[in-house]
């Protein structure tokens, strides 16, 4: 038998293999166009630094690009992902190692698009799919703060941990093609102001669902705003649940009013529920420096997101639990390690220490919020500078997986609660990932 | 009469320290009660007078000693209550002699001064489970003292001779003609009279005793059941200010720019910031407002000098590495006891057993947090209350802080809420420096407290060690030679911030000295000095070190097929005192029965057993566990204990059951971890101590011997771990060799 | 805000979320409940609160307000309190006692909400820490009272 023919349409298969391949290599790494730029760089008033300050608060820059007791947004944050450690790198004016040399459309092209001057691309993990939403008057104010309002900070970035060949940049721009929508914010007729300022704030510069949208396969966010109907539908990410932000009354924010959600955001806490988790973060270093307009915005627009009944299930309503209801190994612990502050109705104190009755964490399938909380505690909530009276303590050099899980089954099956119960190898397997909070402050600084 | 009558009547808001009038009245003459001056130099003309024309210690009676008309007696204790029950002890010694019951006592921490150094070893502080044994004689004397005063007085208002007269508990008597004075009817004339001679009293004979050895009722079992019990943390004076601190992350780090320093000083309650040495204070109207503002404050902390004094933490230091460096120390070490030829009976043994021990930091977590309450008098004097166990070391570097003499200075020395060695004068890790800085800022009386969490960062822990041993057994299995070599530093190595001229024994007992007749020994120290500042903790050495030494014996145990117990009678063969103790908890635990065995509940079980010298007092323990969701649950603690002989058995049962629970919760759960610097348990959330469900059935069979007394408090702790461990071994086939036991995995064994 | 502490009513005045522990301690100056870990770990700091038992530190002071407060300073008032403090002095269960407030309020809430408490319920209710290892001792002294509590209060006091 000839092998000439599979000889030749490999031959084709492989040339054509390399045009593609050139391709997109052109593709991977070209410098998209920005539409600012042509700007010059004038050095810009103090109103237009401050309302770029306000932004990277809105935005949460800090988060990421700054890490505790160092320079502010010197970068160095090491964040995993499944094929190897990356870093936040530093984006302080510095011109050599930073972003000093970024003219206007350098630093759009970064925030908006994901891509570094040289044509390089960014890891996802920058949120610019969200990002590519603000709007250009944003983008400058953003730029006017990084190069006027922070200080350069000489500081090399660190390199990140994934292998070759996996570390080659080029093929996230087919992920951007496929998983990003083109252009910034376009106002939805119909839709009333203080909606579309809600909906730019939430899809945009909070990019709330980096962490509460789905994702899918290739780690895309499944919906980039609410014509998706899993946008901000809740999600696992990092060991927490991100509940739903939609009107689901059990796993969402169903029975929040929109004052309730504006005043989460401000304080930290409502009757409902007090930050935990990756969300006291969002909180300490940006939700509450927002103004109280866009808070009621963002409620607004978030009240205005339908739940799903089918996944949600019916409305959870409050069940008194008597005295047999805690007779079993988690409601003996439950007694003796949570009722102090939670009450042994599960109402917690509220708005200063949360119920556990009708907890969000308490009703979604994923216990891994619970789980996680129970075993690290919570970072102190930091409001208007102010430490919290009260934090979550972290149990876990004082239960079991086992002990964990009794506990939780019962928060997760008590009052109404149907999460459902915990499995100790789940607890297990949270238990070697992370690490407790810390229980000292952590506040990170922007100037 | 009760303890509590004057405390009642005290106005709440006023410091509650009834003996502060009167001793700020010392040096000169006092009212009515039988009161000596006492606040005196040590080195002064008259101190050395009054040292030569007494020439013992503890015999200015009148220093200890106020007899009141209702005949109460206050004592002032030359030690402190910290829960070990000295005041009841002392009330008992000193009232048997003095012929006054106990229950009429009100004891009291006397201040600092020479009079009161009563230990044979001519200290004094309160620890190294010293108190009662270092002054048994000296207490019984001075209650008899006390009582030849009252005698002589009352031979005078009767005009009879003494020889005439005899005592019953609170009065003098005359038989002859019925008459009876009350002790508080004689006691300001028995002031007048000189101090008799320390050799014309005699003691009474032990086998009359009343109250030593009887199971007396603590004093202060009620205020502490009702709250009226008064800490150093409760005390208040009229216009005090509170203070709270933030210290830095690491110890050495110095104050940077505070960024927020306006916001917090507008902050509710706050009266004013202030920088300290390596930490921010807050002086507020009431504690709470002082703790919220001074975390808010957002301090930009600086690395310490390069050249800087004193123990600086850096920012990579781990127990984990930590205890890796210690592992890899090189070296035979420093010998600490040395004992035939250890070198050459290993050459030629045919059996060689090697293993590697380590333990924990802890904390001492005692539930009360550190405070200290300092107020400036108008006449330049200062009150200072706070928790310590060494008064006149205390004052000195009090005087010290606070640039003063120390005769302006009045230490009081309120209940301990807790110690277990955490009040002791070590670096950085107390108050009252602060306290002094804020009240002389302020111009007012501070009450400074650490919150658990700064209380968690800045104590001082028991110490770490990595402890080599190698043994040989002969040919029937027994062992012949050891030697342990110990990397660590001692606290006392710690507090000089050098080794001194012999290894530091408190970094080696219960390796050195145990009774084991194993004729070929080696015990040494590599010293190792680190960065963490290091604490006496509830027995010390022997806290680590017994139970390395008695898990490593049920090694050569199950190695040379001995079993351990008979292995234990072995080596003790010619030591009839250590025999019978072994021989004693057995038969208290009902007979040795290793184990594994299944038990009535269903449980698999085993026993181990193990034994420590402590503090003069031999102790020797079995105790019964299995594995409950793969924790290490003690049922049984069997304990006996030969102190030689005790003054109270109630008291003793009890700091048997307190030491088994500090030894069970070193065993099971505790441990201080340090990462980036800095421990990781700040509060009992990540530094958790044993909770009451972890708590063991406790035994306690008091043998005494007669032998010399000796301590109480500190000895039943070292032998309840290595029982354990020896006991999870059996059980499980793991051996155990770290602390707490919490760091291995156990199956339930078949 | 107005608070009823031990039957006396008191005028205060701290933010909506000053743990009452500090209240009860600074502003109202009784020092018989302790402070000793400030997050709801030791229970030092127990006090009841129209009978059932709370830690004070973990108690933000709005929350009580129109309820009744009772600490170590009357539990004695408490004809349950009366005889758990008796049984706490016959067994002489207290050492450094810093903890004993705080366990005596936890017994007097047990066996007020419930005379005849089982052992696993006596487990779930005496959960306070004592560093000094008294908890034999407790246990000792509320299984005392759970068989004894129908008989008449011995008079508490002293040394008698």
């Amino acid at each position: 038998m000839s092998t000439r023919p599979y000889t030749k349409i490999a031959g084709a298969v492989v040339l054509a293999g390399l045009v593609l391949l050139a391709l997109l290599v052109w593709y991977g790494t070209r410098v998209p166009t920005s539409t600012l730029a042509d700007e010059g760089s004038d050095t810009p008033d103090a109103a237009l630094i401050q309302r770029g300050e306000y932004v990277a608060r809105a935005s949460d820059c800090v988060a990421c690009h700054s890490l505790p007791d160092a320079a502010p947004f010197a970068g160095g944050l090491k964040m995993a992902t499944p094929l190897g450690a990356i870093y936040a790198t530093n984006i302080t004016p510095d011109g050599a190692t930073g972003i000093g040399g970024y003219s206007l459309a350098d630093f759009d092209r970064a925030v908006r698009h994901g891509v570094a001057p040289e044509g390089r691309r960014l890891y996802p993990a920058m949120p610019y799919p969200s990002y590519s939403k603000l709007s250009d008057d944003d983008v400058r104010a953003l730029y006017a703060f990084f190069m006027h309002g922070v200080s350069p900070v000489a500081q090399a970035n660190k390199p990140s941990e994934i292998p070759w060949p996996l570390n080659m940049r080029w093929p996230i721009a087919l992920w951007n093609q496929l998983f990003t929508e083109p252009g910034s914010f376009a106002e939805r007729p119909g839709q009333n102001a203080q909606w579309n300022r809600g909906a730019y704030l939430v899809q945009g510069a909070g990019h709330c669902g980096s962490c509460h949208t789905p994702r899918g396969l290739a780690f895309n966010e499944k919906a980039l705003s609410e014509s998706g109907e899993q946008y901000l539908a809740g999600a696992l990410l990092d060991g927490w649940y991100a509940p739903s932000l939609r009107n689901d009354p059990n796993t969402g924010l169903g029975r929040w009013s929109e004052a309730d959600i504006a005043q989460f955001l401000k304080t930290g806490r409502n009757t409902h529920a007090v930050v935990f988790g990756s969300m006291t973060e969002a909180f300490n270093n940006s939700t509450q420096y927002l103004g109280d307009d866009d808070l009621a915005a963002i409620a607004h627009y978030l009240k205005s997101l339908p739940g799903d009944p089918q996944r949600d299930g019916p409305a959870w309503q409050y069940e008194v639990a008597d005295a047999s209801a805690f007779s079993g190994p988690g409601g003996h612990l439950y007694l003796t390690q949570c009722a102090a502050c939670h009450g042994r109705d599960g109402k917690g104190q509220v708005p200063w220490i949360p119920p556990l009755a009708g907890a969000t964490s308490a009703l979604t399938t994923a216990p891994d919020s619970a789980i996680n909380i129970s075993l690290n505690g919570s970072l102190r909530v930091v409001s208007a500078g102010v430490p919290d009276a009260y934090r979550m303590p972290a149990l876990r050099g004082q239960l079991s997986d086992q002990q964990i899980a009794d506990v939780l089954s019962f928060v997760r099956t008590t009052w109404g609660n149907r999460g459902g119960k915990v499995d100790p190898q789940a607890v297990a397997k949270l238990r070697a990932h992370t690490d407790p909070a810390s229980p000292t402050p952590i506040v990170l600084h922007m100037r | 009469m009760s303890a509590r009558i004057d405390r009642e009547a005290s106005p709440l808001g006023e410091p509650i320290n009834l003996s502060r009038r009167r001793f700020l009245l010392a040096s000169g003459t006092v009212t009515g009660a039988l009161v000596l001056g006492f606040a005196l130099p040590s080195g002064s003309a008259r101190m050395q007078a009054m040292a030569a024309e007494s020439k013992a210690a503890g015999t200015q009676v009148g220093a200890f000693l106020e007899i009141r008309p209702d005949s109460t007696v206050r004592l002032l204790c030359p030690f402190i209550e910290g829960g070990q029950g000295t005041y009841t002890a002392m009330a008992q010694i000193v009232g048997e002699e003095l012929d006054a019951d106990p229950s009429t006592f009100l004891v009291e921490s006397a201040p600092p001064g020479e009079a009161y150094v009563v230990m044979e070893n001519g200290m004094r502080i309160t620890g190294g489970s010293m108190s009662v044994r270092m002054s048994y004689p000296t207490m019984r004397r001075l209650g008899a003292l006390a009582r030849a005063m009252l005698l002589q007085a009352a031979s005078a208002r009767l005009n009879v001779p003494v020889a005439a007269l005899t005592t019953e508990p609170g009065r003098v008597l005359h038989p002859v003609s019925g008459r009876s004075l009350t002790y508080g009817e004689m006691a300001a004339d028995a002031l007048d009279l000189p101090v008799p001679d320390v050799d014309s009293v005699t003691l009474r004979d032990p086998s009359q005793f009343r109250w030593i050895g009887k199971p007396v009722r603590r004093l202060d079992a009620y205020d502490k059941s009702t709250g009226k019990a008064l800490y150093s943390i409760d005390m208040q004076v009229d216009g005090m200010l509170h203070a709270a601190v933030q210290h830095a992350p690491r110890l050495g780090m110095t104050v940077g720019e505070l960024r927020n320093e306006a916001q917090v000083k507008a902050m509710e309650g706050v009266h004013s910031v202030h920088r300290l040495p390596g930490a921010v204070a807050v002086v507020a109207e009431r504690w709470w407002h002082a703790k919220r503002a001074v975390e808010a404050i957002q301090v930009d902390w600086q690395e310490a000098a390069a050249d800087a004094t004193g123990r600086v933490m850096p920012a990579d230091f781990s127990t984990v590495a930590y205890r890796e460096r210690l592992a890899n120390e090189p070296g035979p070490g420093r010998e600490a006891e040395k004992e035939g030829d250890f070198a050459g009976t290993l050459a030629k043994a045919t059996t060689r057993v090697e293993a590697t021990y380590h333990n924990q930091y802890l904390n001492h977590a005692q539930l009360e947090p550190p405070s200290a309450l300092a107020r400036f008098n108008p006449d330049g004097t200062l009150d200072i209350w706070l928790p310590n166990q060494a008064q006149d070391m205390f004052l000195a570097d009090i005087a010290k802080c606070a640039a003063i003499d120390p005769s302006r200075i009045n230490l009081h020395s309120p209940l301990l809420g807790g110690f277990f060695g955490r009040h002791f004068l070590y670096e950085t890790a107390n108050p009252y420096p602060q306290a002094i800085e804020l009240a002389k800022a302020v111009g007012r009386p501070i009450k400074l407290i650490w919150s658990r969490e700064e209380e968690f960062l800045r104590d001082a822990l028991r110490p770490m060690a990595v402890v080599k041993f190698r043994a040989a057994l002969d040919d029937k299995g027994l062992p012949v030679a050891l030697e342990a070599v110990s990397a660590t530093e001692g606290p006392t190595e710690s507090l000089a911030g050098k080794p001194g001229d012999q290894p530091d024994p408190t970094a080696l007992e219960g390796l050195a000295g145990k009774s084991y007749a194993i004729p070929h020994r080696r015990i040494a120290q590599n010293y190792v000095k680190g960065p963490v500042v290091l604490g006496y903790w509830r027995s010390v050495g022997n806290s680590l070190n017994d139970f390395f030494y008695e898990a490593f014996l049920d090694e050569l145990a199950d190695k040379g097929g001995q079993d351990p117990f008979e292995l234990r009678l072995h080596l003790l063969r010619d030591n009839p005192r250590l025999t019978h103790l072994l021989q004693s908890v057995v038969e208290l635990s009902g007979g040795w029965k290793r184990g594994p065995f299944t038990a009535e509940d269903g449980s698999r079980r085993a026993r181990g057993v193990a034994m420590a010298s402590p503090f003069g007092t031999e102790t020797a323990v079995v105790a019964e566990v299995s594995i409950e969701n793969g924790q290490v649950k003690v049922h049984d603690i069997w304990q006996a204990i030969d102190p030689g002989s005790i003054v109270n058995p109630a008291i003793v049962e009890a700091q048997v059951n307190g030491a088994v629970s500090l030894g069970l919760s070193q065993a099971l759960v505790e441990e201080a971890v340090y990462v980036d610097g800095k421990p990781r348990g700040r509060n009992f959330d990540l530094y958790p101590i044993l909770p009451p469900a972890r708590m063991a059935r406790v035994h306690v069979k008091v043998i005494e011997s007669g032998a010399k007394m000796g301590g109480i408090g500190e000895p039943p702790l070292p032998a309840v771990a290595p029982a354990v461990a020896n006991a999870v071994a059996r059980l499980t086939g793991q051996r155990i060799r770290s602390m707490p036991f919490s760091s291995y995995t156990f199956s339930q064994p078949a | 805000m107005e608070l009823r502490i031990n039957q006396k009513t008191y005028q205060v005045d701290a933010e909506a979320d000053t743990p009452l522990l500090w209240v009860i301690r600074d502003d109202l100056g009784l020092t018989g409940t302790k402070y000793g870990c400030g997050l709801a770990q030791c229970g030092a700091c127990s006090v009841l609160v129209d009978g059932n038992v709370v830690r004070s530190c973990v108690t933000p002071v709005a929350g009580v307000v129109g309820r009744e407060v009772t600490t170590i300073e009357a539990i004695e008032a408490d004809e349950v309190g009366k005889r758990v403090v008796a049984v706490w002095v016959e067994h002489q269960v207290a050492q450094c006692g810093y903890c004993q407030s705080g366990q005596v309020v936890a017994a007097t809430a047990l066996l007020k909400n419930n005379p005849k408490p089982d052992d696993g319920q006596i487990a779930a209710a005496m959960v306070n820490l004592c560093r000094c290892g008294t908890y034999n001792a407790i246990q000792a002294a509320v299984h005392d009272l759970a068989a004894n509590l129908a008989t008449p209060a011995a008079p508490a006091g002293g040394n008698a």
